[in-house]
């Protein structure tokens, strides 16, 4: 997989959303959102089959590849649909919350 | 000769024309209104003016959930860990183990093991604090908010998730009887009849005739009984038995992911299978167990080596004696919360419940679990709350490393549960796409079982 540096969109999103006070991570909305993700990635960090780890990724690279999903460029109609709704402030929100969430005994 | 519809309305065919469940009728949305929790908690004041620990322990609310399928384990488990100890949760279920409908077919077409679909509840009572109940609940009294178990033990609950899964109705295919499961077995509760159902088609003999009967909407995993075609297909080939033919006997006109398992059937399968619409079959007659008969308008099928009837479906029957089932045989609920359309103090969660334009699916039951959750922590509690969203993806393999699948994202608008967006396989796709899907649909499996049960 590729992994994005923090691009100019999500810098702007992220400065956009610092603004409002929601990027410091609204881990309450990160937590209720999270739901929708752990039904298929696995909150301890656990890797099965096609679906990857999301936890403990650097909060940029998290909004660059959700943006990536939202204004798909990149594939998959799951990810592209659950993206598709997310506001900036949701995937950052999201970012924070699974950002935080550490795997120490993950098994590959 | 008598028309198309008196045939079926003489034979019984009337569960087999209700009513789509989108279409049911439902009230509004109920008031959540807390203050009505705190007066019902009659001893709650007299307890605080105590302050004794032990006393205030037991004013701890109480969430009581009925059934441990997707639904349920989500619910309880969502409520008991994210309210950590503030709210005590009770999870009622029958069995011991808990076998998945979901990846059944796998089992049957030879690529899965029982045990892998196989699952305890102990680590999820464990892990979130649910106190489990290995009883069935029998009744619920509404008016004294308690669950009454065939034990006898009554549990109070300040709320209640019901998620029963579904029932059949076994008079919905003239001939056919829960006697008759055993000889026309329909596997559409896992367990048992799983294992039934997979013994019987394993001893299908080279050149035999399997029979489905499909049933008529809504029903439980709509791609279900095509997936589960594609998987008998699947087993019959890899022991040899190319010779057999699979008839399906369809209600519908169309079904979920047509395009996409015709053209799979074709490519894997030539021959071996044959989906009969209702115009071409005229109409599904009587089945005779005893002789493994089907009779439809213009075709008999005698001495089948498998017929599999999967019959007209409703809400569990907790479900529909109390009253929370509308006329539908499902139970009306509120979108934004999936609170009961007929009482505040209940939440009806999956393939029970009239979720709009959500499929009867586990992952369906698990993301409107979530919502539950949420939302009765924001009542027990006043813990925030947030605008429900709902998810809903459905896998289905054709061949071994040919998966496609189908889903969306689904919102509460104009009075139901209704997409803001959907997306389905195409046709013709590459068999690295079908194959990293089929990579996708274990990982999923994974995900979901370890989201309710861990």
């Amino acid at each position: 997989m590729v992994l994005w540096r923090l691009s100019t969109m999500s810098a702007g999103v992220w400065l956009a959303s610092a603004a409002t006070g929601a990027v410091a991570g609204d881990r309450e909305l990160g937590a209720y959102l999270s739901a929708e993700c752990v039904t298929c990635h696995q909150i301890t960090g656990q890797e099965t089959g096609a679906v990857p780890r999301i936890t403990g990724w650097p909060d940029d690279q998290f909004v660059a590849v959700m943006n990536a999903y939202k204004h798909k460029r990149r594939d998959n109609p799951i990810m592209q649909t659950i993206a598709g709704r997310l506001a900036a402030d949701e995937i950052a929100a999201l970012a924070a919350y699974f950002g935080a969430v550490s795997s120490p005994s993950v098994a590959k | 000769m008598m028309s198309v519809g008196e045939i079926r309305q003489q034979e019984g065919y009337t569960a087999w024309s209700q009513k789509p469940e989108s279409q049911s009728e439902r009230e509004g949305p109920m008031d959540v209104n807390r203050r009505q929790l705190l007066t019902g908690t009659a001893a709650l004041a007299g307890t605080m003016m105590l302050g004794a620990p032990a006393l205030l322990a037991q004013a701890k609310p109480k969430v009581v959930v009925i059934g441990g399928g997707a639904g349920g384990t989500t619910a309880a488990k969502y409520v008991a860990r994210d309210s950590a100890g503030a709210i005590a949760v009770t999870l009622v279920e029958p069995n011991a183990n808990y076998q998945t409908c979901f990846h059944s077919n796998l089992y049957l077409g030879g690529l899965r093991d029982y045990a892998s679909i196989t699952h305890e509840y102990t680590a999820l009572a464990r892990n979130n604090g649910i106190e489990l109940v290995r009883d069935r609940a029998t009744m619920i009294d509404r008016d004294k908010k308690e669950v009454i178990l065939a034990g006898g033990q009554r549990l109070p609950y300040d709320r209640l998730v019901v998620s029963p899964g579904i029932d059949l109705k076994y008079d919905s295919v003239p001939g056919w009887s829960q006697a008759a499961e055993e000889t026309m077995p329909h596997a559409w509760k896992p367990g048992a009849q799983t294992l039934l159902l997979r013994r019987r088609l394993d001893a299908v003999p080279n050149g035999g005739v399997i029979v489905m009967i499909a049933p008529p909407n809504p029903y439980r995993c709509p791609p279900g009984p095509y997936e589960r075609v594609s998987m008998m297909a699947h087993a019959l080939k890899a022991a040899g038995k190319d010779r057999c033919k699979i008839f399906v006997i369809d209600p519908k006109e169309s079904f979920s992911k047509q395009a996409l398992f015709q053209e799979g059937w074709e490519r894997h399968y030539p021959g071996m299978v044959e989906w009969l619409g209702p115009k071409v079959h005229d109409g599904l007659k009587s089945v005779d167990p005893a002789s493994g008969t089907v009779v439809t308008g213009f075709e008999t099928y005698k001495n089948a080596a498998l017929v599999n009837v999967i019959p007209a479906q409703m809400a569990g029957a907790i479900a529909r004696d109390s009253s929370l089932a509308n006329a539908s045989g499902y139970c009306a609920i509120d979108p934004a919360s999936m609170k009961s359309a007929v009482d505040a103090n209940i939440y009806v969660l999956g393939d029970a419940s009239i979720a709009g334009e959500m499929p009867k699916s586990a992952f369906s039951a698990n993301s409107q679990a979530k919502v539950a959750a949420m939302m009765i922590r924001g009542e027990l509690v006043a813990s925030r709350t947030f605008p429900a969203r709902y998810t809903n993806t459905c896998w289905s393999m054709i061949e071994t490393d040919d998966c496609v699948k189908v889903g969306g994202a689904y919102e509460a608008r104009d009075g139901k549960i209704a997409a803001s967006s959907t997306f389905v396989s195409q046709t013709g796709e590459a068999a690295e796409l079908r194959k990293q899907q089929q990579a996708e649909n274990m990982g999923w499996y994974a995900g979901i079982t370890a989201d309710m049960l861990g």
